[in-house]
C-alpha cells in the first residue's frame, strides 16, 4: 500500500502542497484529479523522490521509502522523456537495468514489452524515427519494463489516440489486477470515473475530497437540474424567486441549478415557465465534475 | 532492487551510444588524416627525404673527412656537396652567411654550424669521421660549436606542438560533448525519469566517466595510430621523446578532463535547450583557449618562470605541464605539486558541480542563474 502522509511543499512563498494525505491500496486504481496548478505533479514528484517534501512522508507497506523501494516503482512524468537517438530495444533494456533488473532478464523484459506494444518491427529503430503514438507506447513500456510494484503516472492519457487510450486503460487494469497500486492524474474525469476505484481531488494544494468513486458521487448530493429556458435577455434573475435554488453554471448548454434539501423542483420548473419557454428540464446525475466543482 | 552500480550503467550507456555514433568515427578519421598529412606531405613536396647539404672545407684533412662523409651520406638520407674555401675564417664566414650548412675546421676536429646541426648531416659527418679515424684510435665524438644560442631541437618542438594541439581539441571537444549530453537529457525531459530511479550524483558521475573513457580511447587510437604511421613512413623516430609525448598527453587528458568536465557539466545543467548552450560554455572555452595560447610561450621556454608558475594553477596546468614534461623541463617535485594542486581543485569542483547540477538539472523551463543553482534548496 502506498501512503501519502501529511506532505507539504512550498516554492518560496507559494504553497504547492498543504498537508496532503491519502492512500492507494494494493490492487486498486486511484485517480488524481484537480485543476492545473493544484499540486498533482508536485505530489507525484515527491512520491518518486524527485522532489523533497518540506514536511510529511510517503510510506510503502507501512515503512519509509528508501532508494531500493523507489527503484521498483514505475513512473511516467507529465513531460515525457526518452533518448531520441537511442534504439527502442536498447532504451527499454537500459531502463530495466537502471531499475535493477539483471542483464539477461532486462533484455527479455524489453522484448516482451515491445511485442505487447506491437512495436516488434520498430525495435531496432531510433525513438526519434517513431510516430508520436508509438513514442507514447515506448514511454509506457519504459515505465513498466521492470514489473513495478507501484505505478505513478502523470497524465498518462493526454495526447493518446482512442486506441492508445484503450491500450493504456487495459494495461492499468491489468497491473491493478496483479495487485499493484496504481495512481494516475487526469483531466478526463469520465475516464477517471470509468477506471478508478478511488479518487483524490486536489485544489490549491489541499485535498478537498478522497474516497471510493461511488461514495464521492453520492456525496455530491441529489445532483442538479439542468434547465434550458428561452428567456428574453440573458436573465437568470428569475432563479432568485425560487427558494433554495442556486446557479452552478450558465453556458450554451443552459443553466445548471442546485436545489437545497427540501426545495421543490416543481417550483423551479414553474418559475422557468414563467420566465420563458422551457426546452429542456432534467436531473443530472452527480459526477466527479460536480464533486470537484464543490 | 536498486542497481548496485547505477553510475557504471550510465557510463556504459554513454560509451556504447557514442561509439555507435558515426561522428566519433568521423572525427577520429579526420584527426588521423590531418596528422598523416603533416607527416606525409613534406617529403612529397621535397621537405625531408634525401636532402643535399653544403659543407665548407679548408685544408686537406677537412676535405678528406668530407669525402668520407660523402660516401656514407646516403645511409642517412643525405647528400653532401663539398664547398672548398681558402681557410678556417672563410669556413666560418660561409657558414654564417648560410652559403654552407656546416663547415669543417682545418684540422677536421670540429663541425661548425650557424644555429644547430641538422641530424642527417651530423650523422653523416660523424660517421665519416669515425671511418677515417678507426685505424688510429677510437675517436671521441666531434664537439659541435654552435654560433647562435639555441635550446630545443625542432623535432621535439613539433612533437610538443602536435601533442598540445591534440590535448586542447580533446578537452574542448569532450567538455562540450558532456555539456550537450546533459542538455539533451534536460531538453528531452528524460532527466525526470532518470532521477526517479537513480541519484543525480550517480547520473552525473556516470556521464562524466563514460564520456571521459570515450575521449581517452579516441586519444589513444589517434596517438598510437599517428605514431605507427610516422614510424612506418620513416617520418618519426620512435624515440623516447615520442613515446613520452603520447604518455604525457594521455595522462594529462585524464587530469584536465576531470577538472574541466565538472565545469562543463554545470554549464550544461544551467540551460534548458541546446541553442542556449553557448551562453554558459563560452567562458570555459575562452579559459581553455587562453591556456592553449599560453602553452606556445611555454614551448619556447619550458623552464622559464612564467611556464613554471602556470603549471601550478589548475585551469592552465593541463595545457602547460605537458609542454614542460615533453621538453623534460619539469623536476619531479614540480610534477607532484602540479598534479596535487590540480587534483585538489578537481575535488573541490566535484562537490560544487554535484550540488549545482542536482539543483539545476530538473529545472527544465528557463535558464538557471549560477547563484540560484548554488543556493536553491536541495531537492
Amino acid at each position: 500500500m502506498l501512503e501519502i502522509d501529511a506532505i507539504s511543499r512550498r516554492y518560496g512563498s507559494v504553497v504547492a502542497l498543504e498537508r496532503l494525505s491519502f492512500a492507494v491500496e494494493d490492487g486498486s486504481i486511484c485517480g488524481f484529479v484537480g485543476p492545473n496548478g493544484a499540486g498533482k505533479t508536485t505530489a507525484m514528484r515527491i512520491i518518486l523522490g524527485v522532489l523533497a517534501a518540506d514536511d510529511g512522508e510517503v510510506r510503502w507497506d507501512g515503512g519509509r521509502i528508501d532508494g531500493a523501494t523507489r527503484a521498483r516503482f514505475g513512473y511516467m512524468p507529465e513531460e515525457r522523456g526518452l533518448y531520441p537517438k537511442m534504439r527502442v530495444a536498447d532504451q527499454l533494456e537500459y531502463f530495466a537495468r537502471l531499475h535493477g533488473v539483471p542483464r539477461g532478464d532486462a533484455a527479455a523484459a524489453a522484448q516482451r514489452w515491445i511485442e505487447r506494444m506491437g512495436l516488434t518491427e520498430r525495435a531496432r529503430d531510433r525513438v526519434e524515427a517513431l510516430s508520436l503514438g508509438n513514442q507514447q507506447r515506448v514511454q509506457l513500456a519504459a515505465a513498466l519494463v521492470h514489473e513495478p510494484v507501484a505505478l505513478i503516472l502523470d497524465e498518462p492519457f493526454s495526447g493518446l489516440d482512442p486506441i492508445g487510450v484503450d491500450v493504456m486503460s487495459e494495461v492499468l487494469r491489468e497491473r491493478a489486477g496483479a495487485g499493484v497500486p496504481v495512481l494516475f492524474s487526469s483531466h478526463q474525469l469520465e475516464l477517471v470515473e470509468r477506471l478508478c476505484d478511488s479518487v483524490a481531488i486536489l485544489k490549491a494544494g489541499r485535498l478537498v475530497a478522497f474516497g471510493p468513486v461511488a461514495e464521492l458521487r453520492s456525496r455530491g448530493g441529489r445532483g442538479a437540474w439542468r434547465v434550458v429556458v428561452n428567456v428574453n435577455g440573458d436573465g437568470t434573475d428569475w432563479i432568485a424567486r425560487v427558494p433554495g435554488a442556486r446557479v452552478l453554471q450558465a453556458d450554451a448548454r443552459g443553466l445548471l441549478v442546485a436545489l437545497e434539501d427540501g426545495a421543490d423542483e416543481q417550483a423551479l420548473l414553474d418559475a422557468a415557465r414563467a420566465a420563458g419557454r422551457v426546452w429542456h428540464f432534467a436531473r443530472e446525475e452527480p459526477t466527479l465534475r460536480s464533486c470537484s466543482r464543490g | 532492487m536498486r542497481p548496485r552500480y547505477a553510475a557504471a550503467l550510465v557510463a556504459r550507456r554513454e560509451i556504447v551510444e557514442r561509439i555507435r555514433d558515426r561522428s566519433l568515427l568521423i572525427s577520429t578519421a579526420v584527426t588521423l588524416a590531418i596528422l598523416a598529412a603533416i607527416l606525409l606531405i613534406p617529403p612529397l613536396i621535397g621537405i625531408g627525404g634525401t636532402k643535399t647539404y653544403k659543407v665548407a672545407v679548408a685544408g686537406p684533412q677537412a676535405k678528406q673527412l668530407a669525402r668520407a662523409a660523402q660516401r656514407d651520406a646516403k645511409a642517412f638520407d643525405a647528400k653532401i656537396e663539398i664547398v672548398r674555401v681558402a681557410d678556417e675564417r672563410a669556413v666560418r664566414k660561409a657558414v654564417d652567411a648560410e652559403k654552407a650548412d656546416a663547415g669543417l675546421s682545418g684540422d677536421a676536429r670540429a663541425i661548425v654550424v650557424r644555429k644547430k646541426l641538422d641530424d642527417k648531416l651530423g650523422n653523416a659527418l660523424q660517421e665519416g669521421s669515425r671511418q677515417l679515424r678507426l685505424q688510429a684510435q677510437p675517436p671521441p665524438p666531434l664537439p659541435v660549436h654552435t654560433l647562435l644560442a639555441s635550446d630545443n631541437s625542432d623535432d621535439l618542438q613539433t612533437i610538443t606542438f602536435v601533442a598540445v594541439l591534440l590535448l586542447y581539441f580533446q578537452l574542448v571537444g569532450y567538455g562540450y560533448w558532456l555539456a550537450s549530453g546533459i542538455v539533451e537529457e534536460k531538453a528531452s525531459r528524460i532527466v525526470e525519469v532518470l532521477l526517479a530511479t537513480i541519484r543525480a550524483r550517480e547520473l552525473l558521475a556516470g556521464k562524466i566517466v563514460g564520456i571521459g573513457i570515450v575521449g581517452f580511447m579516441q586519444l589513444l587510437v589517434i596517438g598510437v595510430g599517428a605514431t605507427a604511421l610516422g614510424v612506418a613512413t620513416d617520418q618519426v623516430n620512435l624515440t623516447g621523446d615520442t613515446a613520452r609525448a603520447v604518455g604525457v598527453v594521455l595522462a594529462w587528458f585524464v587530469l584536465g578532463y576531470a577538472f574541466y568536465a565538472c565545469l562543463f557539466a554545470v554549464a550544461g545543467a544551467l540551460v534548458p535547450r541546446q541553442e542556449d548552450i553557448q551562453n554558459t560554455t563560452t567562458p570555459l572555452s575562452i579559459v581553455l583557449f587562453g591556456s592553449f595560447m599560453l602553452s606556445f610561450a611555454a614551448i619556447d621556454d619550458p623552464g622559464g618562470g612564467r611556464a613554471t608558475a602556470l603549471t601550478f594553477i589548475p585551469p592552465t596546468a593541463p595545457m602547460i605541464a605537458p609542454v614542460r614534461l615533453i621538453a623534460g623541463e619539469m623536476p619531479v617535485e614540480q610534477i607532484v605539486v602540479s598534479v596535487a594542486v590540480l587534483l585538489a581543485g578537481t575535488a573541490a569542483l566535484v562537490a560544487i558541480a554535484a550540488r549545482m547540477y542536482s539543483n539545476a538539472v530538473l529545472r527544465t523551463g528557463t535558464r538557471v542563474k549560477l547563484l540560484e543553482a548554488w543556493r536553491s534548496a536541495q531537492s
